[in-house]
């Protein structure tokens, strides 16, 4: 028996074999589970594109990609609308498809590839398909986002969520450091009475949600509703009255949320305060002067001065940006932004510093976040920073790496074969 | 072995891929309380206290004050003090002349200040301390007790606005009160005012009710917060005081009220289900009310209590068991004359 027949046989026989050992995931192999799958997400990504105009772009992330599935009711202005319009129609959603696909492509991998060169580049094409797709689930669980704002001439050194808000207790009474205790939004939606020992007092919630509409009841009328126990604090002085709203999901969307507690010491009850969320950040409230103390309302308790504001989820960094000066510049004549540029000074851990220039596509990368321009207003001498904190950034290089290798390889390969053929032929003739 | 087997155990296993899946999609961080310490980033002032037992804390801070407490008395909440950062060096001239001329003094100068102010020293701290009494009015005790302290270019103003005899007897309270204060200059500027005083009871009335009183009941000195005081004796020595007061909101609640009522004659505290047993509904010029009786063993108490726009109104008659008795009549005669207009 030829040679060549011989190693061909022994690989048949050691994918057989694999495909033996594996028996189990030879169904989940199947190319048409495959086709299936992309056919699924292609009808995904159009009902979730057609969702977007209704509930806008994080409102369709999170109802059909960053779940399980989604459930989806046929537009109304659509042929048969009426009819159809109240007939719920799940449909899978990003995590299913995705996790689906990953099985998929890695059983195909594993029962079906062959360990040589002529198929080399499909593996590694599949290879670092299969890693985008890991990189993609890994970033939807890890990846955060937030933003710094920055006045000229000042420096920050914390960021704040674009979502998500927290409960924030400041003791300000020493002069030199700040005891701060923050209770997250997920500690707020559950409710009920939150005891810590970073606390004098108790905490009762009473009511939280992530968006209202609030007004100053004018002078002299009674406050009703969800206020109607406020008797301390900004929700007492300014009169305010709130009406809860759904969360907004488009991207113009300002959502102010609130929450009415109570505080005890013991059974003692001292109070019952509402304080709103700016969605531009709190520092926004010093805006409007009956509303200012919105950013930090104080508490006197046991001769210690706490402020308590509910706030965008924040974090605070080992190292501060300061902004020397912001220029935006915009093409001649019109008002479309042509350059965001940011003058700023990183001042590191351990008295170091860098000088840096942030501008559209040219973000700061420190400490394992990216730090684009988001936002910039030039008359107001401030800046506005996305922050992205992604671990597994580098994932989607590395697999678009393997995807052009894969594909270079494969060319090649079959055109080097065509080549020879060729050359062996015109030598033949 | 058999094919089923095979099957079943293929299945687990899927499972146990798909499980790794979603637990892997579902995973995240656990939401917790924290707790950290940072280099202080507040800039306003910082004024802290510790509140003597026997006050309480007024919820509606106007302007600059950043504090407002009253004196918990049986007759309900008694007497202002306030908490003010000035951020400058105000001249004591001027603060007793804002003061002064509320209470109808006349215009102030440095000689005539000294007579009425002197210095105090608390812990470590020296106050300017300023009496000024209600000339403007007949009959009126009201009294302003002023505290300044300055430091560093700085002025804080504690005024203690109320009876004369309250001030007196509170001010103890009141020195280990300032005593007790954090006072730390804040970065952003502010600028106090002089605070409102209370106004005279006749114009605190919040559109007052008129009455008749019986003959016999002798008019006392009102206080800052008594809209009328009366007396009725007997020949046997025996008392009985009469009030009438007013005060925004629910004052804590009917139960609340009737329970330091009830201790003050010598009867333990209730719950709210046996609240009926000393309460009664009762009409005070067609308006609901509660009628509130209440027999110890040497007092005893009537009482009515109306709420009225969002203020409450309290016509409360206590003293002398036996005197209470002859005198009850009296009382629900005067409840009858109640008219808001």
């Amino acid at each position: 028996m030829p040679k060549d027949i011989k190693s061909k046989n022994k690989k048949k026989s050691s994918l057989g074999q694999r495909r033996k050992k594996f028996s189990w995931l030879v169904p989940l192999a199947s190319i048409n589970l495959t086709l299936t799958l992309l056919s699924l997400s292609m009808i995904l990504v159009f009902v979730a594109t057609l969702e977007q105009v209704r509930i806008g772009i994080r409102g369709a992330l999170a109802e059909y990609f960053e779940s399980m599935f989604g459930i989806w009711h046929y537009p109304e202005q659509f042929w048969g609308g009426e009819f159809l319009n109240a007939i719920p129609i799940p449909i899978p959603g990003g995590y299913l498809l995705g996790g689906l696909l990953i099985v998929n492509l890695t059983a195909a991998y594993i029962t079906r590839f062959q360990w040589t060169g002529k198929k080399m580049g499909i593996q590694l094409i599949h290879l670092g398909i299969i890693m985008l797709l890991v990189g993609q689930l890994a970033t939807q669980a890890m990846q955060e986002e937030s933003r710094m704002q920055i006045n000229k001439g000042e420096s920050s050194n914390y960021i704040e969520r674009f979502h998500g808000v927290e409960l924030a207790f400041s003791d300000v009474t020493n002069p030199d450091t700040q005891r701060v205790v923050t209770i997250p939004q997920e500690i707020l939606e559950e409710g009920g009475t939150i005891r810590t020992a970073d606390l004098p007092f108790k905490i009762q919630v009473k009511h939280f949600g992530v968006n209202c509409d609030f007004t100053v009841t004018p002078e002299g009328s009674t406050r009703g509703g969800l206020v109607k126990d406020v008797n301390r604090g900004v929700g007492q002085t300014a009169n305010l009255s709130i009406s809860q709203k759904e969360e907004d999901f488009s991207s113009e969307g300002l959502n102010f949320g609130y929450l009415i507690f109570e505080l005890f010491d013991g059974t003692n009850s001292l109070g019952t305060w509402l304080t709103l969320a700016h969605p531009g950040g709190n520092h926004w409230w010093k805006e409007s002067p009956k509303l200012s103390d919105l950013a930090f309302q104080p508490i006197r308790h046991e001769g210690k001065l706490w402020g308590v504001t509910l706030r965008s989820e924040r974090e605070y960094l080992p190292y501060s940006i300061e902004l020397l000066d912001v220029e935006n510049e915009f093409y001649q004549g019109t008002e479309i932004p042509f350059n965001f540029e940011s003058d700023i000074v990183l001042n590191m851990e351990g008295n170091r510093s860098r000088r840096a220039l942030v501008y559209m596509n040219t973000p700061l990368r420190h400490g394992g976040k990216t730090f684009y321009q988001y936002q910039m207003n030039a008359a107001a001498n401030y800046t506005v920073f996305q922050v992205i904190r992604n671990p597994s950034w580098l994932v989607p290089y590395i697999a678009c790496v393997l995807v052009s290798i894969g594909l270079l390889w494969q060319f090649s390969f079959h055109l080097i074969r065509f080549l020879r053929k060729n050359s062996n032929s015109a030598q033949a003739a | 072995m058999p094919a089923s087997f095979l099957r079943a155990q293929s299945f687990l296993r899927l499972c146990i891929v798909l499980g790794s899946a979603w637990i892997l999609s579902s995973c995240g961080d656990q939401p917790e309380i924290r707790s950290y310490e940072i280099p202080s980033e507040y800039t306003g002032p910082v004024v802290s206290w510790e509140l003597p037992e026997e006050w309480g804390e007024n919820p509606d801070l106007s302007g600059p004050m950043a504090g407002s407490f009253h004196v918990k008395t049986d007759l309900g909440p008694m007497g202002r003090i306030g908490v003010m950062p000035f951020r400058e060096s105000v001249s004591s001239v001027d603060v007793a002349n804002m003061f002064g001329m509320e209470l109808g003094q006349a215009s102030m100068d440095e000689e005539k200040l000294k007579k009425i102010s002197e210095i105090k020293k608390i812990g470590d701290r020296e106050f300017e301390w300023i009496r000024i009494s209600d000339n403007g009015h007949e009959g009126s005790t009201r009294t302003v007790l002023l505290a300044l302290y300055r430091n560093k270019g700085e002025t804080w103003l504690f005024p203690f606005i109320g009876d004369r005899d309250l001030i007196r007897e509170q001010e103890k309270n009141f020195e280990s009160f300032l005593a007790s204060t954090t006072l730390r200059a804040g970065q952003v500027e502010i600028r106090a005012k002089a605070p409102a005083l209370p106004p005279p009871p006749a114009h605190d009335s919040h559109g007052a009710p008129t009455w008749e009183i019986p003959e016999h009941w002798v008019k006392t000195s009102a206080s800052s917060m008594r809209l009328a005081s009366y007396e009725v004796t007997d020949g046997n020595n025996s008392k009985l005081d009469f009030s009438v007061t007013s005060f925004p909101g629910d004052v804590g609640g009917t139960l609340a009220n009737v329970n330091r009522w009830l201790g003050q004659i010598g009867i333990d505290p209730v719950q709210e289900a046996d609240l009926e047993q000393y309460i009664s509904p009762i009409v005070l010029d067609e308006k609901e009310a509660q009628l509130v009786v209440a027999e110890g063993e040497t007092d005893s108490l009537f009482a009515a209590i109306l709420m009225v726009e969002d203020r409450s109104w309290f016509f409360k008659l206590t003293g002398n068991r036996e005197l209470a008795k002859v005198e009850k009549s009296n009382f629900l005669s005067f409840l009858e004359s109640v008219c808001f207009h």
